[in-house]
């Protein structure tokens, strides 16, 4: 298994990038995770989509729906991708500490 | 009989005929490449001796020895398919001719399992199968997108789409899958949430109350998303990423099932709600585990037929095979959501706000809907009902090229530079021809891919959406239904 190291940050990660265990998630590995995906600082609208993702996962154990997650942040689509330029399902869920998203996704 | 192996036809391109072997890629690129391919842990060993035994046992158990026989008595190497393969026009490349890529297959076929290839094998060192051959078969039958566009165009009628299946199985039962199609049928028959993007239930039922909320707040009507209900005409299998992704094309069809009066004609199941059906792309196993659990749901509640939502392969999948394994005559009828509605739409039951759509929309056919004839005329009578600048893709219906993911390569994030460079650029030139703002492709295949391509090919103004996405802002609801 792969292992990610940045600064202070050291995490296994599977073939993509994404964190094997979202448990050891914190906000230095956030950081260290954006920068794999282009995102060199994570400014306040980062955050607030990178937690809200979070307390999705912890309560239902996946990301929430596309059109749910704009809706309760308030950020269109568009704006998500201005973000996270890989996208709401690989971008911003694995800064965000989620595993990567399987089946047709 | 069986005719001679190298034919003498002028216009065959040299490749063609010489290039059997020893392989044109070399093992150590072919490695390289496939490192997304192999499941590495269960291959290990000798790779020859295990593909033929797993061949073997296919051959045995299934039907598929009489028609891989009778293909072997072809020569196939007229390249006819060439034409219509959009993958080898664009890399001009002899392996991506569809005849030349079954012709691996059949060749270890005619080496291995016919008297006169055995026997010749003896007399003149015919090269056996090699774990060479293996690997690039493991890259070869997944360049192909399945689309069967080439089945069109062969004279002999070989269906190459079946070859490159059947090897597929072969080398799945070697454990040479894409690790991508692997795990996601893992989470479907395996995992705790049953489904291939391991949603847990709770997630699900979240989504759905959020869903009628969305239609409540959109147009003032209580729209139901019906779960485990018992005794309803229709069992509803989407494919489970449109619970993540596709909030308007699941929002479009629980609409024109209220409007049309079926609001309590239809139900989704708790337990297993997936119609994605990997199976198809890789392994008769998985194919029909797939189709049991579909059946059984419906049994468990009781519903007459089973409905597929906006996704190509779960909906062939189902309407081809659901004979083979729910006992013939007794199986539940498939119904596709595209002939559903189209089918409420002409009997009045629903009602289409003309001119709704007033950006031009093209649609995009699935090969999967479309290749056969199954489900071609539909969703333009559909479309043109409320679509003021309604335009056609060249080629289209059966003729339709692939949107470049097709036969479970979509899922694979690790070829998507082949996926929307190779694969899709044909595609890509083709909706740039179209001048839409829309592109309506109903398959969730297809919608990924395409997002992909037209990001990846300079498309950024055109949006890919399903045919209940602009349904739903076309349909007419009134807060009625329950007519059913």
């Amino acid at each position: 298994m792969p292992t990610f190291t940045y600064g202070n940050v050291s995490i296994e990660v599977d073939e993509d990038g994404f964190m094997q265990d979202p448990d050891q998630w914190n906000e230095e590995v956030a950081k260290a995770l954006a920068t794999t995906e282009g995102v060199e600082e994570l400014t306040e609208d980062h955050w607030k989509l990178v937690r809200y993702l979070r307390d999705y996962y912890q309560q239902f154990g996946v990301a929430p729906m596309i059109r749910k997650l704009c809706k309760e942040t308030g950020f269109s689509l568009k704006e998500v991708y201005e973000l996270f330029p890989s996208g709401p399902a690989k971008g911003a869920c694995k800064v965000a500490g989620l595993p990567k998203p399987t089946g047709c996704v | 009989m069986e005719m001679e192996r190298t034919s003498t036809l002028p216009e065959v391109p040299e490749e063609i005929l010489a290039g059997l072997c020893p392989p044109r890629l070399t093992p150590e690129k072919i490695q390289e490449r496939l490192s997304y391919i192999i499941e590495k842990d269960r291959v290990a060993g000798d790779l020859p001796r295990r593909f033929l035994e797993a061949f073997a046992a296919v051959l045995q158990h299934t039907n598929y020895r009489q028609v891989i026989d009778s293909y072997a008595r072809i020569p196939a190497r007229c390249s006819n398919c060439a034409c219509a393969c959009q993958i080898y026009q664009q890399t001009k490349a002899p392996e991506d001719v569809p005849c030349y890529r079954s012709s691996l297959l059949l060749d270890v076929y005619r080496r291995h399992f016919t008297l006169r290839g055995i026997v010749e094998g003896h007399l003149k060192d015919t090269p056996l199968l090699t774990d060479d051959l293996i690997l690039e078969m493991a890259e070869t039958y997944y360049h192909c997108t399945a689309c069967r566009r080439c089945t069109l165009e062969c004279p002999l009628g070989i269906d190459h789409g079946l070859v490159t299946h059947l090897a597929r199985y072969v080398l799945s039962e070697i454990g040479l899958v894409p690790r991508a199609l692997v795990i996601s049928t893992r989470a479907q028959l395996e995992g705790p949430a049953r489904n291939t993007s391991a949603i847990p239930w709770p997630a699900i039922a979240d989504t759905l109350e959020f869903l009628e909320e969305e239609i409540a707040d959109d147009k003032g009507v209580p729209v139901k998303f019906p779960v485990d209900q018992e005794g309803r005409e229709y069992i509803f299998f989407a494919p489970v990423s449109d619970y993540l992704m596709e909030a308007e094309t699941l929002m479009g069809i629980a609409a024109v099932l209220h409007a049309g009066g079926l609001g309590d004609a239809w139900t989704i199941s708790s337990e297993f709600l997936d119609g994605i059906n990997y199976g198809l792309f890789y392994s008769d196993w998985i194919l029909e585990r797939c189709l049991r659990e579909e059946l059984a749901q419906a049994k468990r509640l009781g519903a007459r037929k089973i409905l597929i939502g906006e996704c190509g392969h779960a909906s062939r999948s189902a309407k081809a095979f659901i004979r083979t394994f729910g006992g013939g005559d007794e199986a539940p009828p498939v119904v596709n959501i595209l002939e559903l509605t189209h089918r409420l739409w002409k009997e009045g039951r629903i009602r289409l706000r003309p001119d709704t759509i007033t950006d031009r929309v093209t649609y995009h056919d699935p090969c999967n809907l479309a290749r056969t004839g199954w489900i071609i005329d539909r969703p333009r009578e559909l479309l043109r009902a409320f679509c003021a600048d309604f335009v056609e893709m060249e080629p289209r219906g059966p003729w339709n090229l692939c949107c470049g993911g097709g036969g479970g390569t979509v899922s694979i994030d690790e070829i998507r530079p082949y996926r929307t460079g190779v694969t899709g650029v044909k595609k890509a030139e083709q909706i740039r021809a179209t001048g839409a703002r829309y592109v309506v492709a109903p398959c969730a295949n297809c919608k990924k891919q395409l997002r992909e391509v037209c990001e990846d090919n300079g498309l950024s103004d055109v949006e890919v959406v399903g045919l209940h996405d602009l349904i739903y802002k076309a349909i007419e609801l009134d807060g009625g239904g329950g007519d059913a």
